[in-house]
């Protein structure tokens, strides 16, 4: 329930932080003469009241409309994003369901194998991967299979889906080593429990112990690192879509801060802290399931 | 001390080598970071006095990795004990008083937390220019959270043991209880997330250096580092894989040993 | 030749003889019970031999004809699904949180064949271990039902597959005093009506009887004594039963002889503590309400109740490190305030003792450290070199030599602890402990070596002791006078003597019965 004013303060908080910005996109190299800069502020609605510069913002908001973009003159922000966001979003859901699928799958293998080689090889795989930045394995894998191996195209979206194997591997790694170690870390925890020897005590199979009995529990710890997860997934993308040369949501950020294009990084701050925060309500929804003792405040 | 001395502690050994290397090199080298060898422009390894090579502009590479890894690993050390010191005070003081105060002090941090925070700080560098200052206190104080709650909830967890109830019958004042009995006690977890945060910052303050909002020219760092070998990887892939490779190293390394030290301590 | 018969057992974990020269027989009908402190292999023993340690059991063993040692792991999980059924002592954390009872009772039915039930019959299975409402209850989650409830919920499904032998290790020890008495009478019931042999591991002496046959005594993983119960309670021959009997408080042991007491020490009036409900929630918690009572010079006064009774809460409050929300507390006739108003004259008149000793001593500190602690904070009057002095007279009267005061508090056993933790709380000189279940955690041996240290110190400093505690019975062995404290009311107050003959109130009744 705290999501909207969570949302909202954010945005203000984003928007004044903002405008007290010393200096502005229409300090170019050549000042403009006083007459121009007053009429760009009027334009622009920059000579209201903040106050009232805030409210304009969130009422146009509501209603889809993120303002003009400083830089990219002929595009509103609105334009903008509506072509970053599905490139930005196919790479993060590819890359946390590969993380998931890759991440539990090991642990839960690790788990297996408590103590044997197989299991310490994982996990020290796992703690590799927790380590590699996107920025380090992206250019990486650019470099050895796209430059020397030819296999895979460096920049662009390109034909078909071959674009997205590295950025969505690169983004993926550091996420699947951290599930990883949260899903080995929880099933050592809970095969320890009371209730695991209860299950063992009726005779069940190792197997059905372990998938019916132990994994939802064991899952807790990876459904509150969903959050994180996310934001850095989201963070990952920046860097991603700038090596990999992707018109995501990250790059026009980047391209936005760097030149001070105040709406589209207030845009796209909005938007990313909307997917958080409901990429935060639906792990809440997860943990429930995983655990009954959750649903209860 | 001692127990340092054990082969199982090779993560440790690694950074502090490291770390040694990187102090000592700028000294002995022929070359300082920043200075350019005309006569040597993208020079392979072990040509002349340039055992990396050089870069693209002709700057001794080995010169630039020590530079980089210095300021690197200053800015995640400086970052890390503001995360420290704003954890600590922020989380004792939430778990020592309880009730609504540390509600309201939890929800705070729980509030940040879901920030997209590398955002914040990125909006910070857009707005106040970007210094080497603002780098680590934006980092630093995103740090903090995770140090904050684990505080908090060692102190929450202590505060109900009988032995602060028989320190404070015992005539000890709330003071003296924080430091004589609380602090020690969590002393050993913090150090572990003390660890465990250095690697994080390595990680932040690279990402926004590599994406040209951290560290500046003519200071150099290993995201920057990394962010040039990129560019410039089609002619010469040492450039990226040698500061890659370095960052990965460090960043396994803290990861490793803080983690060992985090599973000692709770 | 009985059902479960075992002969000459061990038990290795990791190479090293946990237990030797284990034997038991349970037969169909009967009750079997194993009795030990903490260590000495009784529940090892119980479980090791269906696979349910890490443990490996060596020697004969046999379940209705079925060899089990050695069988592999197949024929192990038969022998536990079909033949067997268990109960543990945690019900609390002993059912899966994320599955409703009815699909573990469901589960738990089909170990032994693939028929399944439907949710009448279901039903009809926690009706009869004492559910109520046991429909609804089929669809709810483990969390929503209290530890009495989840006991009775793991009972049925330990019976429900029709098992020939029950395990039950430790069944009542987590409950609540008052429910103990319940669920061991269901036992016998399902015993007697489904013909089970039932193999029950206890570390208290005290609810064996009346329930088993048989009765097994086992130390340090050998067994010292065995044979029928009443036998071996009315004659033991070895002497650590005769010690176990002895150390074992029973309301119908001869009374102590107990120091006489002086005038009124401390009272309180009308003591009333509420807790804010735990987040934003509006609304109060009434832990304690309106409790009156009062302590003479020399006296004690034992305080009883189930858990939630409130009775550690009036504790802490009437010690000053807990919240006092209205009433007063007199010290003969002053008034104390609450918490850290209280001033270090004040503090050195009462001083607490914790129910677990290890977390009552900071692990970081050395012994002589812990217990100098209320000696600097509230004797600055006291000398230096004096100081030393007391110190090691403290330990000399807790029973602890000197060579104690360089330890660490983790290098010691739960009873010595407790003994640092009395020290500590007698250096200062007060005049009033207030003992929070300061017995319940320790073996019987120990708890009952505590509660000799405590007449002691009666007798020779002329101590007054607020005893709180669950069990009349160890109270009853230093204790003048008793309040039985229920949700927060002390519904019964007199001489110990005149309640324990004549209990009033329904709450008194159930905790005499749980003795």
């Amino acid at each position: 329930m705290t999501a909207i004013p969570t949302l909202l303060a954010i945005i203000l908080v984003s928007f004044f932080l903002m405008r007290l910005a010393p200096g502005g996109p229409f300090d170019g190299e050549r000042p403009l003469p006083p007459e121009t800069q007053a009429a760009l502020q009027t334009a622009y609605g920059l000579d209201k009241p903040l106050w009232e510069q805030a409210w304009l913002y969130v009422s146009r908001l509501v209603q889809g409309d993120f303002g003009p973009s400083l830089v990219y003159r002929d595009f509103t922000v609105s334009e903008l994003v509506a072509q970053g966001l599905p490139i930005s979003l196919t790479l993060g859901g590819l890359a946390i369901l590969l993380a998931l699928l890759i991440g539990i799958s090991a642990g839960l293998f690790a788990a297996v194998r408590a103590g044997k080689v197989a299991d310490k090889t994982i996990m020290m795989l796992a703690t590799v991967a927790t380590a590699l930045p996107t920025f380090v394995t992206g250019p990486a894998l650019a470099l050895f299979f796209g430059l020397w191996l030819g296999l895979l195209p460096v920049s662009g979206t390109g034909e078909g889906f071959s674009w997205l194997i590295m950025p969505v591997v690169a983004l993926a790694l550091p996420v699947s080593g951290a599930i990883a170690k949260l899903t080995r870390a929880g099933l050592a925890t809970v095969l320890k429990q009371d209730h695991i020897r209860t299950a063992r005590a009726r005779g069940l199979s190792e197997t059905k112990i372990l998938f019916k009995h132990g994994l939802r529990p064991a899952l807790v710890p990876v459904a509150s690192y969903l959050g994180p997860a996310a934001a850095g997934l989201l963070t990952g993308a920046v860097v991603v879509e700038t090596v990999f040369g992707l018109p995501g949501l990250g790059r026009y950020f980047v391209q936005g801060a760097l030149n001070r294009d105040y709406p589209l990084v207030l845009g796209v701050v909005t938007l990313y802290a909307a997917l958080i925060i409901s990429f935060n309500l639906f792990a809440d929804l997860i943990y429930g399931w995983l655990d009954p003792r959750m649903r209860e405040g | 001390m001692r127990a340092l001395l054990n082969r199982k502690h090779w993560p440790l050994w690694v950074v502090l080598i490291l770390i040694a290397l990187a102090l000592i090199l700028p000294a002995i080298l022929p070359w300082t970071y920043d200075q350019i060898d005309w006569d040597a422009v993208r020079a392979p390894a072990f040509s002349g006095s340039h055992i990396f090579g050089t870069d693209e502009i002709g700057r001794d590479r080995l010169a630039r990795l020590a530079a980089g890894t210095q300021v690197t690993l200053m800015v995640a050390i400086a970052a890390a004990l503001v995360s420290l010191i704003v954890g600590i005070a922020w989380g004792a003081t939430a778990g020592w008083m309880g009730g609504k105060v540390d509600e309201a002090m939890m929800r705070f941090v729980d509030a940040l937390y879901a920030l997209p925070f590398m955002f914040i700080v990125i909006l910070l560098m857009v707005i106040f220019g970007r210094s080497i200052l603002l780098v680590f206190i934006g980092i630093g104080l995103v740090e903090w959270l995770t140090m904050a709650r684990v505080v908090r909830g060692q102190v929450m967890a202590l505060k109900e043991r009988p032995f602060i109830l028989a320190a404070e019958a015992s005539g000890t004042s709330s003071l003296m209880i924080i430091l004589k009995h609380i602090l020690p006690n969590i002393a050993g977890v913090a150090l572990a997330y003390l660890m465990l945060t250095v690697p994080q910052v390595v990680m932040v303050e690279s990402f926004l250096s590599f994406l040209g909002l951290g560290v500046q020219e003519p200071l150099t760092s290993l995201g920057i580092l990394v962010k040039e070998g990129a560019d410039d990887m089609d002619m010469t892939p040492l450039g990226l894989l040698l500061p890659g490779g370095l960052l990965v190293l460090l960043l396994v390394c803290l990861t490793i040993e803080g983690e060992r030290l985090r599973d000692i301590y709770s | 030749m009985s059902l479960y018969e075992i002969r000459d057992m061990a038990i290795q974990i990791d190479g090293r003889q946990l237990v030797e020269g284990v034997n038991i027989s349970v037969e169909t009908g009967k009750c079997t019970a194993i009795i030990g402190e903490s260590g000495s292999g009784k529940s090892l023993s119980c479980l090791t031999p269906f696979g349910l340690t890490p443990g490996a059991a060596l020697g004969s063993i046999k379940l209705d004809g079925i060899v089990l040692t050695g069988a592999d792991a197949d024929q192990m999980r038969k022998a536990r699904s079909q033949l067997t059924g268990f109960v543990f002592q945690q019900p609390l954390t002993a059912l899966t949180p994320h599955l409703t009872i009815g699909a573990q009772l469901q589960e738990a039915a089909a170990q032994a064949g693939p028929a399944r039930l439907s949710r009448n019959e279901l039903a009809e299975k926690l009706k009869r271990v004492g559910l109520s409402r046991a429909d609804e209850r089929l669809d709810q989650f483990p969390h929503r039902l209290s530890g009495g409830e989840r006991q009775r919920v793991m009972i049925a499904a330990a019976i429900a597959h029709r098992p020939k032998l029950l395990i039950a290790d430790e069944p009542t020890s987590a409950l609540d005093a008052s429910l103990r008495g319940e669920i061991m009478a269901l036992l016998d019931e399902l015993r007697e009506e489904q013909g089970l042999a039932m193999l029950l591991v206890s570390h208290d002496l005290a609810s064996m009887e009346g329930h088993s046959d048989d009765l097994i005594v086992m130390d340090q993983g050998r067994v010292v004594e065995s044979g029928p119960t009443a036998d071996v309670i009315a004659n033991p021959q070895k002497d650590y039963t005769k010690r176990l009997i002895a150390a074992t408080p029973h309301l119908n042991e001869p009374a102590p002889d107990l120091p006489s007491v002086g005038d009124t020490l401390m009272d309180t009036e009308a003591v009333t503590v509420q807790f804010p409900r735990p987040g934003w929630r509006r609304g109060k918690i009434l832990a304690v309400s309106d409790a009156s009572l009062m302590v003479r010079e020399g006296e004690s006064l034992a305080i009883v109740g189930g858990s939630g009774s409130g009775k550690s809460t009036l504790g802490r409050a009437i010690a000053g490190i807990g919240p006092l929300t209205s009433g007063s507390i007199n010290w003969q006739g002053e008034n104390l305030p609450e918490r850290r108003a209280r001033s270090l004259a004040m503090r050195r008149l009462i001083q607490p003792v914790f129910q677990d000793p290890v977390a009552s001593l900071d692990p970081q500190w050395k012994i002589s450290d812990i217990i100098a602690e209320p000696l600097n904070n509230l004797r600055p009057d006291i000398l230096r070199n004096e100081r030393e002095e007391m110190i090691k007279k403290a330990l000399d009267d807790v029973g602890l030599g000197i060579e104690y005061l360089t330890r660490a508090p983790t290098s010691l056993s739960g009873g010595q602890a407790q003994r640092v933790a009395i020290a500590r709380a007698i250096i200062a000189g007060p005049k009033l402990l207030v003992l929070d279940e300061a017995t319940s955690a320790l073996d019987p041996l120990v708890g009952s070596s505590i509660l000799e240290l405590l007449a002691q110190l009666q007798r020779d400093q002329g101590l007054s002791i607020i005893f709180i505690t669950h069990d009349i019975a160890s109270a009853r062995r230093i204790c003048h006078r008793i309040a039985v404290l229920d949700d927060g009311e002390i519904v019964e107050m007199d001489d110990m003597a005149a309640v324990i003959s004549n209990p009033q109130a329904e709450t008194t009744k159930k905790l005499i019965a749980a003795s």
